[in-house]
């Protein structure tokens, strides 16, 4: 099989003052999987747009075995055999599996007789990538796994020789994640050329040949990925010296809770958390470990009021902080740094400056408002919590995911809480990011906050936290020490809610 | 029943298909415009101007077909100006349909007035001498247009397109995932304009069919509403074209009952009866918030008209 050959030349792009890519080469080779690496922002999947031909670079050359392309949309880049998978899905989630993969098929019949063999046909690669999923179901009815498997199933319809699937594996849990680099491998043997982005050194150890990595919009390194070490990778990523993650936080200097959680139980539809039993002294970080599903959301936001106690108490500083009836102004002694802050923390179409001044704005009479002040609060607080690009009138919906997390943190950490409760705040961030978020976490451990933090990177929690609780089946199930903890013993009881019984 | 008891339902048939065909159309154009993610409530300005000119070129010419040609090119004409304040310029959909509506009803109110008062043939019966001996099909067919028949094919094609052909899943796709059909290569603007211009041609039909077919006359605001009786219809029909006519010819049906009974002596106000769709399409609502599916089938591009956009 003689494998061609893409090559991107001297790209450029750039969204008003910000440059997304700054003069970037790559070369793209048949029959093997290329990592692109690179933290939240580098300019990843602005170059594989480009490449798509869904954004259009400022300048630069794109050419197929010296062919030089012009792609005006993403029909062209796919007639050349491009595909992509994106971050954010393109699937209609009102449809049906199989008319998703219809729309996306330029080989589906103009006439789409039911049960026809025009119309199965554009099922018969899912079928192999995913027996179980049903090509009728509502893509909405689906898990995020599933959906990036329609999606691939899509671009493989296309009979793509080029596939470039961006961050893929952000979306997966362990058990998926193994079958796409399965996947990925098959069609390397294939002879396709597989793109991922990622920001996952796991990614590039289990199937990238080569490695690109990106950095503030700039090709800072592109070879194979034998050549690099894990410590290299990282510091081209994140650009600086010093890749040393965290020092963990010093033990706490007294041994009285800070904050007590009595017997706590609430219910969701779908969801329920009893019987919870947690003290946290000042600047200990306790971390809350279990596989996502078993309460962790529902325990987040009782324990910090926003949903009703069926049971139970949650004490702060000899205050309870439970739920009321009556709504009151939050008086800052919990904060809560909520999953998916684009969702939860944030309004996506307000600025940056009314968004950061959605706590203060509680404890002010009508009158006293002053979008003035509004605004140079907000602007000490973005310099203060280092968000990029620090400009408040920019919408938050267009900020990076890091610089997101590190707006939610300013706000919400601002006024000295006594009981921090943080729910995955890492969670798709770079290495750079989760360090900020880390930092600035273990900042407020040493003024003699409580953390309570809900993760499921076990790795993270053992490096970190001062004690593990585990959660399964709404169940606390198991406290250890970090020093007694070990990892085989945690994960048993993540997984199984009990230690296997000796013999 | 004896053959006169059914000489009278088929009249009674008749009647409702007669007075239900206009709203036919009308509401297969809606349910196509909000299938493709616009609301028009322009629709009802587009039907007004469809009756008003179809009238001036019937009488003027002299032939209903004509007649009904130019009413559906009025409708498309005055919804043509939807689409670009809603497509092209990103408009507010409510802004601009009564934008629309209003100009309708201006208009026709202004070139209609020398119309007012004139002749014109109805399109012709699908009867005839060919059904001597069966006295109950030449009642139901002497008394219906071929108007009647043109409206089920129109939103039986209208449906199986949708259902069954790719563009129709093209435009279902544009009004469900807007995002997800331009990342599929579709152009949302060209399938948004189209399904305007269509759903404008469908009301100027329906509007034409009400003045030179059904009522033979002109008048001004001829349409009473009718066009937003079918925003209404809509959602009762789940935004499905088949279910388009049950739900035209049950409110046909009721309007027709309630006549009747008013005509028996029963005070019922034309007022209350207007609101009847309303009251079914809330009671619509209100089920299908029960019954699971919330949304009621209401494409999810219909969402962002109700939010800013970004
Ligand atoms: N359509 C856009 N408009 C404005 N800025 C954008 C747009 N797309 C991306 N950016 C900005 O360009 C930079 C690079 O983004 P992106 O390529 O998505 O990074 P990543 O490497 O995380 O995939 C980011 O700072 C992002 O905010
Ligand atoms: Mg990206």
């Amino acid at each position: 099989m003689t494998g061609r050959h893409i090559a991107l030349r001297g790209i450029n792009k750039r969204f008003g003052a910000l440059t997304a890519n700054d003069d970037v080469d790559l070369d793209i080779a048949s029959g093997a999987c290329l990592a692109l690496l690179g933290e939240n922002g580098a300019g990843k999947s602005t170059l594989m747009k480009v490449l798509y031909g869904i954004t259009h670079a400022d300048s630069g050359t794109i050419s197929i075995d010296g062919v030089q392309q012009n792609f005006r949309g993403p029909f062209e880049a796919m007639a050349a055999g491009i595909g992509m998978v994106f971050q954010q899905f393109s699937l209609a989630p009102a449809l049906t599996v199989q008319e998703n993969l219809l729309l996306a098929s330029p080989t589906a019949p103009w006439l789409h007789v039911p049960g026809s063999r025009a119309l199965t046909a554009v099922l018969e690669v899912l079928a192999r990538l995913a027996p179980d999923i049903d090509p009728r179901s509502r893509v909405a009815d689906l898990a995020v796994g599933e959906r990036q498997l329609i999606e691939l199933a899509k671009v493989l319809n296309l009979n793509a020789r080029t596939i470039i699937l961006d961050e893929p594996t952000s979306v997966l849990t362990p058990t998926e994640t193994k079958r796409l680099y399965g996947f990925i491998e098959t069609l390397v043997a294939d002879g396709a050329a597989v793109i991922m982005i990622t920001h996952k050194l796991a990614d590039v150890e289990a199937c990238a040949d080569h490695t690109a990595i990106m950095h503030r919009g700039r090709m800072v390194h592109a070879g194979p990925s034998a050549d690099l070490s894990r410590q290299q990778m990282v510091e081209l990523m994140i650009g600086t010296a010093s890749p040393a993650t965290a020092d963990r936080p010093s033990a706490p200097a007294s041994t009285t809770p800070r904050v007590i959680v009595r017997k706590l139980a609430a219910d969701t539809e779908t969801s329920s958390v009893a019987n919870i039993d947690l003290e946290v002294c000042a600047g200990e970080l306790l971390g809350i470990a279990g596989v996502v599903g078993n309460g962790q959301t529902v325990l987040a936001d009782a324990l910090v009021g926003l949903h009703p106690l069926r049971g139970g108490d949650v004490i702060v500083d000899g205050h309870s902080v439970a739920w009321t009836p009556k709504p009151r102004i939050p008086d800052g002694r919990v904060a809560y740094v909520p999953e998916q802050p684009v969702h939860n923390a944030v309004v996506p179409d307000l600025d940056l400056s009314a968004n950061l001044g959605m706590r203060s704005i509680l404890q002010r009479r009508f009158w006293q408002f002053s979008r003035q002040q509004q605004d140079a609060d907000a602007r000490a607080l973005l310099e203060s919590a280092d968000v990029r690009p620090p400009e408040p009138m920019r919408k938050a919906g267009t900020l990076s995911g890091g610089n997101l997390q590190k707006l939610v943190l300013g706000r919400e950490l601002a006024g000295a809480p006594s009981l921090i409760v943080a729910c995955y705040p890492t969670m798709g961030l770079d290495v750079a990011a989760t360090r900020a978020v880390y930092r600035n976490l273990f900042e407020h451990l040493d003024r003699g906050a409580a953390i309570i933090w809900i993760s499921e990177e076990l790795d993270d929690l053992l490096d970190y936290a001062h004690r593990i609780a585990v959660l399964h089946g709404g169940r606390i199930v198991g406290v250890r020490d970090w020093a007694s903890a070990s990892r085989a013993e945690i994960g048993d009881l993540m997984l199984l809610g009990a230690l296997p019984q000796c013999a | 029943m004896d053959e006169a008891a059914w000489i009278l339902v088929a009249g009674w048939v008749a009647a409702i298909l007669r007075s239900a065909t206009p709203l036919l159309f009308v509401t297969l154009g809606e349910t196509l415009s909000q299938r493709v993610g616009i609301i028009n409530l322009g629709i009802e300005g587009e039907m007004l101007a469809g009756a008003c000119f179809g009238f001036a070129v019937a009488a003027t010419t002299g032939s209903p077909t004509l007649g009904l040609l130019a009413g559906g090119g009025a409708g498309l004409l005055l919804s043509s100006v939807h689409a670009g304040l809603c497509v092209g310029l990103g408009a507010n959909q409510f802004g601009s349909g009564l934008a629309v509506w209003m100009i309708g009803l201006g208009i026709t109110s202004f070139f209609g007035r020398s119309f007012v008062g004139a002749q014109v043939d109805a399109a012709g019966s699908i009867g005839g001498s060919w059904l001597e001996g069966m006295p109950v099909l030449a009642q139901l067919l002497d008394n219906l247009s071929w108007t009647a028949p043109l409206a089920f094919l129109t939103i039986a094609v209208a449906a199986a397109m949708l259902y069954r052909t790719r563009p129709g899943l093209a435009w279902r796709t544009v009004g469900e995932a807007p995002d997800a059909a331009r990342a599929a290569g579709l152009s949302v603007a060209r399938i948004q304009v189209s399904g305007v211009l269509v759903a404008g041609f469908l009301a100027g039909l329906g509007g034409a069919v009400l003045s030179v077919d059904y009522t033979q006359t002109w008048a001004q605001e001829m349409t009473k509403g009718r066009g937003l009786v079918a925003v209404g219809l809509v959602i009762v029909a789940r935004w499905n074209p088949w279910l388009v006519p049950p739900v035209v010819l049950a409110f046909g049906a009721a309007e027709a009952a309630v006549l009747r009974l008013q005509a028996g002596g029963l005070e019922v106000s034309s007022h209350l009866l207007a609101i009847l769709p309303y009251v079914v399409a809330l009671a619509v609502v209100i089920a299908a918030y029960i019954f699971s599916h919330r949304d009621g089938g209401m494409p999810q591009g219909l969402k962002g008209v109700f939010a800013a956009r970004s």
